[in-house]
Parts: C-alpha cells; sequence; structure tokens
C-alpha cells in the first residue's frame, strides 16, 4: 500500500496527456487551478512527450518504443528538475510506472534502449538504474489532491451538500501496479474522501463499481457494440443507485461516460440524468474556480448547466 | 518472413508458448503462469467474458497446453485490458499481460494486421508532434457516434485551450528525439510491415476488421471534418 502521506507536494512534474489535451483540456487547467490554491510545487514541461500508451494498448508500438519514449521523458523530468511524474491519466500512470521498474530490472532492455541513445547522438537521455523509483517518483494526480483533503475543506467555497455522487477510480491506477495503491485496491476510495469532504453525499459503494469504463483501447473502436454494452452496464447501475454525478480521474473513462452516454440513451432507448467530472474540475469548482474559463465544462458532451446552476455554480 | 526481428523483447523466441509469455517484457516477472489453478477467478471479473465467449481462464489453459492454434482465435482481440484479472487473481498469473504476448506473437505471423492499420497513423504523429492522437478512422467513427457538436467542438479546441491559459495546440517540443527513438527501436519497420498487411499481403488492409465493424472505418481514407 502506498502511505497518503509519501505523497510529495513539491517537485511535481505535472505530465501532459495527450487525451485530456484533445478531448477535455479543462481537466489540465483545473488541477492547475488546485495545485496554485493548496500550494503545490509542479511544472509543465513542453519536452515531455505522450506516453505511448494509446499506441502501445493497441498493440502498435512494442515494449522496447514504450520503454525508450518513457526513459527519455524520465530525463526531461529529471533535468528540469522536477523528478515526480504526477499523472492526469491513469494510463500515462501505469505505462510509465512500468517502464520504470522494467529499466531498473532488465539490464539488456536498459542497455539497449542506451545504445540507441548513443547511436542516435542523445548520450544525455541514457538511463542508469535506479535513476527513478518505481514506487517513489510516479503519481497520479488525485493522490497529490487526497493528500490535500483537510486544505480543500478549509478552502472551499463551494459546498456540494445534497449532491448524490458516485466514484469511478481508473482501472490503470488501481488494477496495474495493485500493490502501490493509496488504500485497499478492491475497494478505492480516493475520489470518495475528497468529494466527501467537499459535502457531497457519495454513495462508496455501488453495483459494478469495479467494472471498467468499456474502452478497452481498441475495443471502443473494432468492437464498438461489447465496448458500449459494458459502458450501459456501469450507467445503469449509478441510476438505480441514484447517482445524479460521476466522478472520475481518466481522460478515457471520461470519452467513455461523457461522450458516449448520450450514444447509449439513443442506441439503447434508455435515459440517464447522470452528468461526469473529472475529480480535478470537481476540486477546482468547490476551491471557486469558473466553470468554463478554468474547468473546461464547455467541451462536455453531457451538459452541466442545470447540475451547475443548482449547486449554485452560475 | 516474420517481423520477430523488431519484437524480440515482447516475443523472445522460446520452445514454448509459456516460456515466451514468462520472457517477454510484457509480463512481470513474478508471473504465476505454472502456478494456475484454473479456478476462473479471472474469468469471473471479466468484462469480455461477460458480453461475447472470451474466457481469460481458457486462454491461459491453452497457453499452458502450448496449443498454438489460439494465435489465431480471434477471442485474443476482445480482452479490453482492463486488468481485473491481474488485481484478483490467486496466483499471481496475470492473463491481461499473457494476452498482450499472444498478440504480439500473431502480429509477427501477420495475424491481425488489419486491426493494427486503423491505428497506424499514431506512429508517425507521435514521431512528428511528440504527442499521440485518436487515428482518423477513429475520429471519423466518433464523428458519425457524437455528430456536429463534438465536431465543433474540435474545431474550437485552440480558442478554448487559450481561453482556459493553455498552450495553442499539444504539439510537444521535443525536438527530433521521440523520431530517433522510434527509428531506433525498429518502429518504422514495423509501420511498413503493418501497412503492407504483412508477407507483403496488401490487401488484407481492405478486410474489415471484425463483423461490427461493418459501416464503420477500419483504415484511412478521407479527411475528418473536424480538421483533427
Ligand atoms: S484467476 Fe489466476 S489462477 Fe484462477 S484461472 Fe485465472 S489465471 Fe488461473
Ligand atoms: S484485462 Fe482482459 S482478460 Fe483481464 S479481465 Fe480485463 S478484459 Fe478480461
Amino acid at each position: 500500500m502506498k502511505p497518503i502521506e509519501n505523497v510529495p507536494d513539491r517537485k511535481l512534474l505535472l505530465f501532459k496527456s495527450c487525451m485530456v489535451s484533445q478531448e477535455y483540456p479543462g481537466i489540465e487547467s483545473a488541477t492547475g487551478y488546485a495545485f496554485d490554491r493548496l500550494g503545490v510545487d509542479y511544472f509543465v514541461n513542453e519536452e515531455q512527450s505522450c506516453c505511448t500508451g494509446i499506441g502501445h494498448y493497441t498493440d502498435l508500438f512494442e515494449g522496447l518504443t514504450t520503454a525508450a519514449i518513457a526513459a527519455r521523458n524520465f530525463a526531461v523530468a529529471r533535468r528540469c528538475g522536477y523528478p515526480n511524474i504526477t499523472c492526469l491519466c491513469s494510463t500515462c500512470y501505469a505505462v510509465n510506472k512500468e517502464a520504470c521498474e522494467l529499466l531498473n530490472t532488465n539490464a539488456e532492455v536498459r542497455e539497449k534502449v542506451n545504445s540507441i541513445f548513443r547511436e542516435q547522438g542523445m548520450d544525455d537521455l541514457v538511463y542508469e538504474k535506479g535513476d527513478m523509483d518505481p514506487r517513489s517518483n510516479f503519481y497520479h494526480a488525485v493522490e497529490v489532491l487526497l493528500s490535500k483533503v483537510d486544505l480543500i475543506r478549509e478552502n472551499k467555497q463551494l459546498d456540494f451538500s445534497g449532491v448524490k455522487a458516485a466514484a469511478h477510480h481508473a482501472c490503470h491506477y488501481y488494477k496495474v501496479k495493485y500493490q502501490d495503491v493509496v488504500g485497499n485496491p478492491e475497494n478505492p476510495q480516493l475520489i470518495d474522501d475528497i468529494a466527501a469532504a467537499c459535502g457531497a453525499d457519495m454513495v462508496r459503494w455501488y453495483e459494478d463499481r469495479t467494472l471498467t469504463c468499456g474502452m478497452g483501447f481498441s475495443q471502443l473502436h473494432l468492437n464498438r457494440n461489447t465496448s458500449l454494452q459494458v459502458t450501459k452496464a456501469k450507467l445503469d447501475s449509478l441510476k438505480n443507485a441514484g447517482v445524479e454525478l460521476m466522478l472520475h480521474m481518466c481522460p478515457n473513462c471520461h470519452i467513455q461516460y461523457d461522450r458516449y452516454q448520450p450514444v447509449i440513451e439513443k442506441e439503447f432507448g434508455v435515459e440517464y440524468d447522470t452528468v461526469h467530472m473529472n475529480i480535478g474540475q470537481f476540486v477546482a469548482l468547490a476551491l471557486g474556480a469558473d466553470p468554463y474559463e478554468v474547468c473546461g465544462f464547455q467541451t462536455h458532451s453531457v451538459p452541466l448547466e442545470g447540475f451547475l446552476e443548482r449547486i449554485g455554480a452560475l | 518472413m516474420m517481423l520477430i526481428h523488431v519484437n524480440k523483447y515482447d516475443t523472445p523466441e522460446c520452445e514454448t508458448l509459456a516460456e515466451t509469455a514468462k520472457k517477454s517484457i510484457r509480463t512481470p516477472d513474478s508471473l504465476g503462469l505454472d502456478r494456475c489453478i484454473q479456478c476462473g477467478a479471472c474469468t469471473a471479473s471479466c468484462p469480455a467474458a461477460r458480453f461475447t465467449d472470451y474466457s481469460p481462464r481458457q486462454l491461459v489453459k491453452r497457453v499452458l497446453e502450448n496449443d498454438r492454434s489460439v494465435l489465431e482465435d480471434e477471442s485474443i482481440w476482445s480482452c479490453f485490458y482492463c486488468y481485473s484479472c491481474n488485481l484478483r487473481c490467486p496466483r499471481n498469473n496475470s492473463p491481461v499481460t499473457i494476452v498482450q504476448v499472444l498478440r504480439q506473437m500473431a502480429i509477427n505471423e501477420g495475424i491481425g494486421l488489419e486491426r493494427l492499420a486503423y491505428f497506424v497513423e499514431i506512429g508517425e504523429y507521435l514521431a512528428e508532434n511528440g504527442a499521440s492522437k485518436i487515428p482518423g478512422p477513429g475520429v471519423r467513427n466518433m464523428e458519425r457516434d457524437l455528430g456536429e457538436s463534438w465536431i465543433e467542438f474540435k474545431r474550437d479546441l485552440e480558442s478554448i485551450r487559450a481561453e482556459l491559459g493553455l498552450k495553442p495546440r499539444d504539439i510537444r517540443d521535443t525536438g527530433s528525439e521521440v523520431r530517433a527513438i522510434l527509428e531506433g527501436t525498429g518502429f518504422f519497420e514495423r509501420e511498413k510491415w503493418i501497412r503492407a498487411g504483412g508477407r507483403g499481403n496488401v490487401s488484407a488492409l481492405s478486410h474489415s476488421a471484425s463483423p461490427e465493424t461493418v459501416n464503420r472505418e477500419t483504415a484511412s481514407h478521407e479527411t475528418p471534418q473536424c480538421g483533427v
């Protein structure tokens, strides 16, 4: 288990995610807004590339490419003095953490990656065993927010009392490196604890709570019906539990729930009242951020206006 | 011809499927493949098993029996990579990472390349821009699914990013380093192999990827309306 006391608030490289950037950029701006108000020392580095996760898990990239790209990003993080890689996307988190473990434990792969760097004249990228620690250099932004939960409670400007909410914790946060999760990986409660501190009435367990979002990398694209059936199972269960606000922590889950909820409604002849938000957007909102200029809710597919009006954010 | 030279870390050549799975860098060193007790906890947790005929327990059994026909089984392409089986297995086995190895072994033999063709442009985009994207066929399918409001949002992405105080485009300042890495690892050879449909069989690209993709984009043809 990862003790919450060990989550740092200094030297965090806020790791840019391509799906956040292209689909829900408000997740990045809102998390930055929250970090600023919570006294978190972080940096966004434009030299950092994407983690390759989308290509890796659609089987396009082989493991060596993924490890080499990760090693380059580790060099970028160390070089700028912000070695604590903090992800907005659960897949960036898992890919980086796994690549670090591989580079530390597999000398053959490490040597191969370094020989590629040397051959290409990029000696400054060379990775030495132990340059990064898979357990202490990799975080998800939700862990940092949870470590500041008391400050969030003290400084909240908006109270979510009376809002029935539930969480979807991202699979690649708690099922890949399941021994290194804050709390119990069979029942992660990070999002619930943060939202409860803002007054939300959390449904802490519901049927299919640990079911995946259904995106499944290639599945949404190549096995679309199955993908949407999985998503529907989850949305049905939230509906049965009377949940009006669903909180998540990964842009891929966010696409699946927010973009595809209206598609599922149309194709399966169902109706849902649930609205969707990333936990970073939720915390920013609680701390007084503008729903559009900071949280970027105008990029969402399920309209949030009715909900925001009711809680007094509009 | 096989593609194994580019992919030897994912699919090290061994006597048996089980040995390849254990030595692959896709699976953890601690992989409990030999310790599998066929309890079915993986299948019980599996979203693909819930809605299709797929069974991670069965796949593990076939790997242990060294049944190489598993590489041609369509069902290996049904996994969501959700890692629920990885979390739940009581024997520290990891069907999800074994399936990743099986898919890579299939790819080496030219199987499933039409699926990869759907995503293949991610490689060049990453080399050029340092970021990934939803590939062209995916964008066009999403345009069909999500309609005008999404297309409009994608057209307005730049101005929304500016409003949020973010840099104009999700293009990173990676110099030519990312391209050099993809060259060094042999990715571009793999890309050519995928685009050519393996074994020089380019016509494989025109087959639809699965029954579900009928009437849906399977590879790059037209430009998306939203311009991404
Ligand atoms: S859960 Fe583990 S031990 Fe049980 S059948 Fe699946 S792989 Fe084997
Ligand atoms: S990772 Fe694949 S095999 Fe494992 S539970 Fe998820 S869909 Fe099933």
